[in-house]
């Protein structure tokens, strides 16, 4: 039963894995045959190239800012729209309607909404008289990283909310009418019933934006590009201009082995962390 | 006396460029004396035309006269298509516009309506996706017996895969083609492709707002340091600069770099040190460069908040009259045309000279959209592209493409017949040169190039941002 799953497995992320390592021990440009290097790629990467560990603290800290607002927004709704109700089924469609929508629209239209002279983001803000919220977004590099992240919260909060609304239907009620029974206030109820309760549903939700963080290539490269100075370069975004602007494929390899060093790094103490609160 | 014959030994030079192959074959003075033309020749470097029957002015004897030019390499008039043979073959490009649509589906069912047997299936990608996987997908694919590719380092990489044929002994490219926009399809002394589009990229002007404020057009930096200074005092945005698109807040690059070295082969070599390595942004060149720059930026030139101006808001800016330049090019116009159409007819090209010093050019210009016949092909598939090829070098079927996308070409006896390419193709008669920025060959440098003089528009200071970048540039070179 097991074998073509192997199988499978074997040739789509074994093989192409090994020949990634292969690769990282080269130069190559996709043109001219591959030249091997050792590890020199390695040793360049880890000492000689301030960019990539410009990426690794955007994509850390852009991971962190959506990994904790996302999960925090999508509760929150979450337990305002958990009961079945006709208005609740319709703002839940609401807010879940920006998932549907496709990476490069959602940059599209957030790219125009943050433009700095004709957008609706400081046409907002100058309305209401707070003109110095009225911001370079996408052009300054103390703010780009931050809009982009602000938008892909906003495009899917709704998405994560869903699986909080199944896993918060999933607690039964006895609980809430126990605790009711012995006085316990909303507070008390979300702190020693809901919270623990929904612990695993965000571990799935954790994880899963975590990995759709490190993975907003195209949001990112629909609305910056990476920029400007590669403030809101990421990753994804790093690895796809070195092998298709720079050729320079050995050079990604390596960067991509990094890449997946730090997601499994994230996602393991993420998980940890989240499983002591859970055995507690 | 002296600065007399300087400056008519400049509009020679001027005219020998334009001239291209700067073989100026004299006819008889009688025909040649202007009232064929409905105008005397009075202006040196005045050109009617890239027709093979057109004429400059050019002095001869001591006396401006209209000559014929030769702008082809080859001698003898341009000549019919080759004929195909029966079969399909994948035409591989990236003109995703509906313009270059419209026009590439006309020209295709009148070349297999004329040729029945023969297709010509067109496989379209956007630029960013077409330079980073055609390589690799027409390597893998001979059908794609004919296929485009953009000047510089996207050229570079096809040429260097070994996969397009050498069309250097062609008589269609010998005689159809303007010999000076074959330049950018060679490679190693080989032609393995035909540019077809004559771009300028050059500054477009909103010449109703031009006549309105009564400007003239600046000659020099100094000129267009007040120009942008009171463009700014009458409410204008002096230049609709995209600073978010790389891309095309490059163009405007283009004029800053060429008069930034004494002469073409002097700016080549320098771009090229750049590109290498030998020498970095801090070096007095580029810093002269980057000055230029913050002449410009401090004059007020640039729109507020200059890095997140995107090219739709730039085009937005240009198109709604809140700013009367975009230094951009040529090929912007038909999207400006599609925002205001009160603008057909309403713009023309502008020389942007932002140097105090020498001018080694007056303008840029660029061939690209270079089309080449794939190596790998088979040699029916290879007969096919070849003739389709020869088909769009025709002056009546370029003539739809050009007046279609409202582009220039690369070929000759094409009736301009769109007002906007009318009112922009006097600026053939420039001495233009080249676009310099293509010669940065490594996308890396040519990326952090940009990105540091986006930087400084955007108000950082020179001496922070030209050691940085130039440090980005050591690393990537060294990677």
């Amino acid at each position: 039963m097991g074998l073509p799953a192997a199988i499978l497995f074997g040739l789509f992320y074994f093989v192409p894995f090994i020949a990634n390592l292969r690769y990282s021990l080269t130069k190559w440009d996709r043109i001219t045959d591959p030249e091997f290097v050792g590890i020199r790629n390695f040793v360049n990467l880890l000492t000689n190239d301030d960019l990539f560990y410009k990426v690794l603290g955007n994509n850390l800290r852009f991971t962190f800012l959506v990994v904790l607002f996302q999960t925090l927004f999508s509760l929150i709704f979450a337990l305002f729209l958990v009961k079945n109700t006709r208005a609740n089924i319709a703002l839940r469609t609401l807010f879940f309607f920006p998932t549907i929508l496709s990476s490069v629209s959602v940059g599209m239209i957030w790219l125009f909404m943050y433009d700095p002279n004709f957008g609706a983001v400081n046409l907002f803000f100058t309305k209401l008289g707070l003109e110095g919220f009225a911001l370079n977004w996408l052009g300054s590099e103390g703010s780009a990283l931050y809009a982009i992240a602000f938008t892909q919260v906003w495009f899917h909060t709704g998405q994560m909310m869903v699986i909080y609304i199944a896993g918060l239907q999933q607690i039964p009620q006895e609980l809430y009418e126990s605790a009711s029974m012995d006085g316990a206030t909303r507070w008390q109820q979300f702190k020693h019933v809901t919270w623990p309760m929904s612990i695993p549903t965000t571990i799935v939700v954790m994880a899963y934006t975590t990995i759709q963080s490190f993975r907003a290539f195209d949001l990112i490269f629909s609305m910056t590009q990476g920029g400007p100075n590669n403030s809101s370069n990421i990753f994804a975004v790093l690895i796809y201009q070195t092998v298709f602007s720079e050729l320079r494929i050995g050079y990604a390899a390596t960067q991509s082995i990094f890449f997946i060093i730090v997601l499994v790094l994230v996602t393991v103490l993420q998980r940890k962390f989240l499983n002591s609160r859970y055995e507690k | 006396m002296k600065h007399k014959m300087n400056a008519r030994a400049f509009k020679a030079l001027i005219a020998a460029v334009f001239a291209v192959s700067a073989t100026v074959v004299p006819i008889s003075q009688s025909f040649a004396a202007g009232e064929s033309l409905g105008k005397k020749c009075t202006t040196e470097g005045v050109m009617t035309g890239t027709k093979s029957t057109s004429l400059i002015c050019t002095e001869s004897n001591g006396k401006l006269t209209w000559q014929r030019v030769k702008l082809a390499s080859g001698n003898g008039r341009p000549v019919a298509n080759l004929t195909p043979p029966k079969g399909e073959i994948e035409f591989w490009h990236y003109r995703v516009e509906l313009a270059d649509q419209r026009a590439l589906v006309k020209i295709i069912n009148d070349f297999e309506a004329k040729y029945p047997g023969t297709k010509i299936k067109q496989v379209v990608r956007d630029t960013t996706t077409y330079n980073n996987t055609a390589r690799v997908a027409i390597l893998a694919n001979p059908k794609a017996a004919l296929f485009a590719t953009s000047r510089g380092a996207i050229f570079d990489q096809f040429a260097k895969s070994d996969m397009m044929l050498d069309l250097s002994n062609q008589r269609y490219v010998k005689q159809n083609v303007v010999a000076k926009g074959l330049t950018a399809g060679q490679y190693e002394g080989k032609q393995l492709g035909i540019p077809y589009q004559y771009l300028f990229n050059n500054p477009i002007v909103n010449t109703e707002i031009w006549k309105k404020e009564k400007w003239t057009t600046p000659k020099n930096l100094s000129g267009w340091v007040a120009w942008c200074k009171d463009a700014k005092a009458k409410g204008y945005t002096p230049l609709a600069w995209p600073g978010a698109t790389r891309g095309q807040a490059a163009q405007i690059s283009n004029s800053a770099l060429m008069n930034s070295a004494s002469s073409y082969a002097e700016l080549a070599g320098n771009l090229a040190d750049l590109n290498s390595g030998k020498i970095d942004l801090t070096s007095k060149w580029f810093q002269g460069v980057a000055d230029i720059y913050v002449k410009l930026r401090d004059a007020g030139c640039f729109p507020a908040n200059a890095t997140g101006v995107t090219e739709a808001a730039a085009y937005n800016l240009f198109a709604t009259g809140k700013s009367p330049i975009l230094p951009i090019g040529t090929f912007a116009m038909s999207s400006i045309i599609a925002l205001n159409p009160d603008l057909n007819g309403k713009m023309e090209l502008m020389s942007m000279i932002l140097t105090d010093g020498k001018v080694v050019a007056e303008g840029i210009m660029n061939n690209t959209y270079t089309l080449s016949v794939n190596k790998n092909s088979s040699t029916r598939d290879q007969k096919i592209a070849n003739a389709f090829l020869s088909y769009l070098l025709t002056g009546k079927v370029a003539e739809i493409y050009a007046n279609e996308t409202l582009q220039h070409v690369n070929v000759l006896d094409v009736e301009y017949k769109n007002v906007n390419l009318l009112n922009t193709v006097s600026f053939q008669a420039k001495n233009t040169m080249l676009a310099p920025r293509f010669l940065l060959l490594n996308a890396a440098v040519s990326d952090l190039t940009q990105d540091a003089l986006i930087q400084i528009v955007g108000g950082k200071d020179p001496d922070v941002v030209l050691p940085d970048f130039s440090r980005q540039i050591k690393q990537k070179l060294q990677g």
